[in-house]
C-alpha cells in the first residue's frame, strides 16, 4: 500500500501531461499578461522566478519595472506556485524555452513556422497553443496558424 | 486681418482642448510646478511639442530603431501591438479608450517604462506634460 502511494506520489510529482494549473491572481495577469503570454507559474522554478522579479527594470531588453508592494505580491505569488519535475527540471534560466523538456516537445516545429508574423516568437504560446490560457497545452489544441492541426 | 485669424484658431483649439480629470489634473499640476522650478519661462504644456516627442525616432537598448508610435501607431485612436511579444495594445487615446488616462499610478508607471525604452532614460516632468497634452487631445 505505502509503495503504491509512494508510486503515486511520484507519478503526480513528475506529471505534466500537457496542463498546468492556470492564473488565478490578478495583479500577475495585469502586471505580466499586458504585455506577453501569461505564463503559468509552474512552467519556471522558484530560483528562475526570484531571478525575472529580480530584475524587472531590464526585462529581455525592456523596462518591466513595479512598484515595491506588486513586485513582492507577485513574486510571493510566483514562487508559492513555482514549478518543478520534468518541467523545470535543469532549468535556472530566465526563460521557459531553455527547459530541455520544452526544446525536446518543440524540436519538430519549423523556423518558418515560429518566424511568422501570426506567431512572432516561440514564446508566446497562445499563438498554438489554443487552450494555454487555461493552462492546457494538449497535443489535440494545438493549431498552428496557416498550417494547421499539429496531429 | 491676421491678428483676427490668429485669435480665432487659438480660441479654436482652447475650445476643442480636452479636460483631465480631478486626480490627472493634481498631476498635471505637479508637473507644471516642476518644469517652471527647472525653467521659470514656462509657461505651459503644448499638445504639438508632445506630438513631436511621441513621434521623434531613437535607438532602442536592442540596438534597433524605436519611437513610441512603434507600438502604439500614429493614430492614437487605433490599437497598437507590442514589438517584441505581438500582445495587441488598446487605443491611448481617451476619446478611443476611456480607461485612459484616469490612474495616475497607470500613467507614471508607463511613462517611466516606456520613455527607458524609447530614449533611454526617464522623461522630464516638460517632456512627460507635453506627451499627456498630446494625448488627451486625441
Amino acid at each position: 500500500m505505502k509503495k503504491i502511494l509512494l508510486i503515486t506520489a511520484l507519478g503526480l510529482s513528475f506529471a505534466f501531461a500537457g496542463s498546468v494549473a492556470p492564473v488565478n491572481n490578478a495583479l500577475y495577469q495585469k502586471e505580466c499578461a499586458s504585455c506577453h503570454f501569461g505564463y503559468q507559474p509552474a512552467l519556471l522554478s522558484k530560483a528562475s522566478w526570484e531571478k525575472v522579479m529580480g530584475n524587472l527594470s531590464d526585462h529581455f531588453g525592456t523596462d518591466a519595472s513595479l512598484g515595491k508592494a506588486e513586485s513582492e505580491q507577485i513574486l510571493s505569488y510566483l514562487v508559492t506556485n513555482a514549478g518543478s519535475g520534468k518541467i523545470t527540471a535543469n532549468n535556472t534560466d530566465m526563460q521557459i524555452t531553455k527547459s530541455s523538456y520544452f526544446i525536446r516537445k518543440h524540436r519538430e516545429v519549423s523556423p518558418k513556422m515560429i518566424a511568422q508574423k501570426e506567431v512572432g516568437s516561440i514564446a508566446n504560446c497562445i499563438a498554438c497553443h489554443t487552450t494555454a490560457d487555461k493552462g492546457s497545452y494538449s497535443e489535440r489544441a494545438i493549431v498552428i496558424p496557416n498550417y494547421g492541426r499539429w496531429e | 486681418m491676421k491678428k483676427t485669424v490668429c485669435f480665432i484658431l487659438l480660441t479654436l483649439t482652447l475650445l476643442n482642448a480636452k479636460e483631465f480629470n480631478a486626480p490627472m489634473k493634481t498631476y498635471m499640476d505637479t508637473l507644471s510646478a516642476e518644469a517652471k522650478a527647472t525653467n521659470p519661462s514656462f509657461t505651459g504644456f503644448d499638445a504639438l511639442r508632445g506630438k513631436a516627442i511621441f513621434e521623434s525616432v531613437h535607438v532602442s537598448k536592442k540596438g534597433k530603431e524605436i519611437s513610441c508610435t512603434t507600438c502604439h501607431s500614429t493614430n492614437l485612436k487605433n490599437c497598437g501591438q507590442n514589438i517584441n511579444t505581438n500582445k495587441p495594445i488598446l487605443a491611448l487615446a481617451p476619446s478611443a479608450n476611456a480607461a485612459r488616462l484616469t490612474d495616475v499610478a497607470e500613467v507614471e508607471k508607463w511613462l517611466r517604462r516606456n520613455f527607458n525604452d524609447v530614449f533611454a532614460r526617464e522623461g522630464s516632468a516638460l517632456e512627460k506634460g507635453d506627451v499627456l497634452t498630446y494625448i488627451i487631445n486625441q
